[in-house]
């Protein structure tokens, strides 16, 4: 039966010492709402037990993120889109992240709140087991002060958390010390968006010489709370990774979960599941790793050259010569993200000649030479890009011919765009578009349309 | 009932919907969805779940793409709204609603201003977004008309047009 508003009460203090000192006064009478995207399911299904309510959405001591040298805070009423959108969270706690972009859909995320998610307790809730690896702590707070526990024991019982009744969760606290880590996560469900995990895995892992130095795996959905996986760590740290330890661990992991059945799916299955999943995992990680070592062969050899070979081998992911010795003059750099940050910061401080000549080395789309004599290895990746051009019907191409032609005479330059996925119709599209641009806006549209190529060809000259 | 039930009182919220500012007396946990469509005549936002699922009473909220299911009235106090009533100007149609005419993206039409809400908020944040960024950015709306195929051309389509200027 639904619930009628009428018979619920909700205030909306501007504070939290307002909103904690009205917990204090009538401990467990008061329900916090932040999001609402739980509590307004129950509400509406007329299953809410409490008749007053209090708002914590929005609160400013709730939403903010705080960064120092060796800890994250993340406020308890950020969202999930305010992790998805958060450039720190994204690089050292993608599994955050990750699992925030899975949960539910983008209105959910837009309100849903990572603390609403860990007082919710569901033990199928996508973030939880990525809290459980990244050596969490709570903050709550209540009008008798403020006390920090570790995250790994919040959790007690199916739904039953150590939050006192007069008490919030301030801030969730994360230790900076992952960034060498591999991170994996998975969900299993129905669809990815909107539907409850029948199993979600959250992997870190780091290999030191070929060894696993440190695998921390969690779980969800397969428990009354979600759970580390310590027995399958245990087995596996201190091993190379081979098929004998991947069986073992599949083992392992099947063995220790405790899953149930229910509408969504059997315990059998769930064990399974867990098992495939962390097989996967180290999967991953060992081809990671081969990968990585490749990497480093590539850049170590690199990063041995003189600057002029080292500019000359680097030409063709850009075109523009003042990139190269750009690019040479930053050496060493040591891995993918360190390349491509630099290629960047190099491209952004470029003359617009510079970028001119960047724009140069590449030939006309549905063309197969550049203006500039291009090198060997340019041209072969070019043809690469413009693949799906080259098999376009012909009143496509010359419709694309005639657009090129429109924009050279209104820029006196080639039209440059990031053709790799994008079909003949599509470019085509974007090239009327931007046949509207000012010359300053379509400088800067191009110059970020060859930073993207830049990138792609990068990443292709790593794994060569 | 064990528990006397509790009679709570109206309060005054006062919005800007579409425009225009409205001072309303409301339950405070009515939904905006119903303050929406009881109260002020909106009735573009649609009811499908009613627990968050659907995407079908998508609504922009401080321009955030929201289901108003499941937002209690007295959290939009001040807030500016945005229903698929306020997309048009002057009797003409938004880009991004030709396009969905156009590639005949809307069939019954209980999705279809969810549908285009969340393709308006996409291209607000992404405003040429690849096909992958506008199935993510459609995932909470449901359809169980079209197949989602004319949706999707109808997005790409707006981006091409460049529908979020």
């Amino acid at each position: 039966m639904r619930a009628h508003p009428a018979e619920f009460e909700l205030l909306a203090p501007p504070t939290l010492p307002a909103v904690l000192s009205l917990l204090a006064h009538e401990p467990g009478e008061w329900l916090p709402i932040a999001g609402g995207t739980d509590v307004m399911v129950q509400y509406s299904a007329g299953k809410l037990a409490a008749r007053k309510l209090v708002s914590i959405w929005n609160l400013p001591e709730l939403r903010r993120i705080e960064i120092s040298e060796d800890e994250i805070r993340i406020g308890a009423g950020c969202t999930y889109t305010d992790l998805r959108e958060h450039e720190l969270i994204n690089r050292e706690f993608s599994l955050l992240s990750t699992s925030a972009s899975w949960t539910g859909g983008i209105a959910n995320q837009n309100r849903g709140t990572i603390g609403g998610n860990i007082v919710n307790a569901s033990p199928a809730a996508d973030s939880l087991p990525a809290l459980m690896l990244y050596d969490t702590d709570l903050l709550l707070a209540s009008a008798r002060g403020e006390r920090r526990l570790p995250y790994a024991n919040f959790h007690t019982n199916y739904r039953k958390t150590q939050l006192a009744a007069d008490e919030l969760i301030r801030a969730i606290c994360l230790k900076r010390q992952f960034s060498g880590y591999y991170s994996h996560a998975r969900k299993v469900g129905a669809r990815n968006a909107q539907a409850i995990a029948k199993v979600c895995l959250a992997g870190l892992g780091r290999l030191a010489s070929g060894v696993i130095d440190d695998l921390r795996l969690a779980v969800g959905s397969v428990a009354p709370i979600p759970m580390r996986l310590t027995e399958t760590e245990r087995i596996v740290k201190g091993n190379r990774i081979d098929p004998h330890l991947i069986q073992l661990a599949k083992t392992a992991a099947a063995a220790e979960v405790r899953p149930i059945d229910d509408i969504r799916s059997t315990s059998r299955y769930r064990a399974a599941v867990v098992g495939n999943l962390v097989a996967e995992f180290l999967e991953q990680l060992s081809a990671r790793n081969a990968q990585s070592e490749r990497i480093s062969q590539v850049l170590a050899r690199w990063n041995a050259l003189q600057p002029d070979k080292a500019a000359e081998e680097i030409l063709p992911c850009c075109g523009s010569k003042a990139w190269a010795i750009g690019m040479a003059a930053r050496r060493p750099l040591l891995d993918e993200s360190a390349l491509v940050a630099a290629c960047d910061e190099v491209w952004k401080g470029l003359t617009e000649s510079d970028w001119l000549e960047a724009f140069r080395s590449h030939p006309r789309i549905g063309d197969s030479h550049s203006p500039a004599a291009a090198q060997p290895q340019s041209a072969a990746w070019s043809g690469e890009e413009q693949r799906k051009v080259g098999s376009a019907g012909e009143d496509i191409k010359l419709a694309l011919a005639e657009g090129n032609r429109a924009y050279e005479q209104k820029f006196n330059r080639i039209f440059i765009v990031c053709a790799t996925g994008k079909s003949a119709p599509q470019i085509l599209e974007i090239l009327r578009r931007r046949l509207q641009n000012d010359e300053k806006t379509e400088l800067r549209e191009a110059a970020e349309q060859q930073r993207q190529i830049a990138h792609l060809r990068l990443r292709k000259w790593l794994s060569s | 009932m064990s528990q006397p039930l509790l009679q709570s009182a109206k309060c005054e919220i006062s919005l800007t919907v579409n425009g225009k500012l409205e001072t309303l007396h409301v339950y405070p946990m009515e939904r905006l969805l119903d303050v929406l469509r009881h109260d002020l005549g909106l009735t573009g936002t649609k009811e499908g779940c009613g627990e968050g699922e659907c995407g079908s009473c998508s609504v922009l909220i401080d321009g955030m793409l929201v289901n108003s299911c499941l937002i209690p009235a007295l959290q939009v106090n001040a807030a500016t709204i945005v229903t698929i009533e306020g997309l048009a100007t002057d009797g003409r149609l938004q880009l991004l609603q030709q396009s969905f005419l156009d590639c005949g993206g809307a069939q019954c039409g209980i999705c279809t201003p969810g549908m285009i809400l969340a393709s308006f908020h996409l291209l607000k944040k992404k405003p040429q977004p690849t096909l992958e960024e506008i199935r993510e950015g459609l995932s909470g709306n449901l359809c169980r008309c079209t197949g989602y195929m004319q949706i999707f051309e109808a997005v790409e389509q707006a981006a091409r047009r460049g529908a979020s200027t």
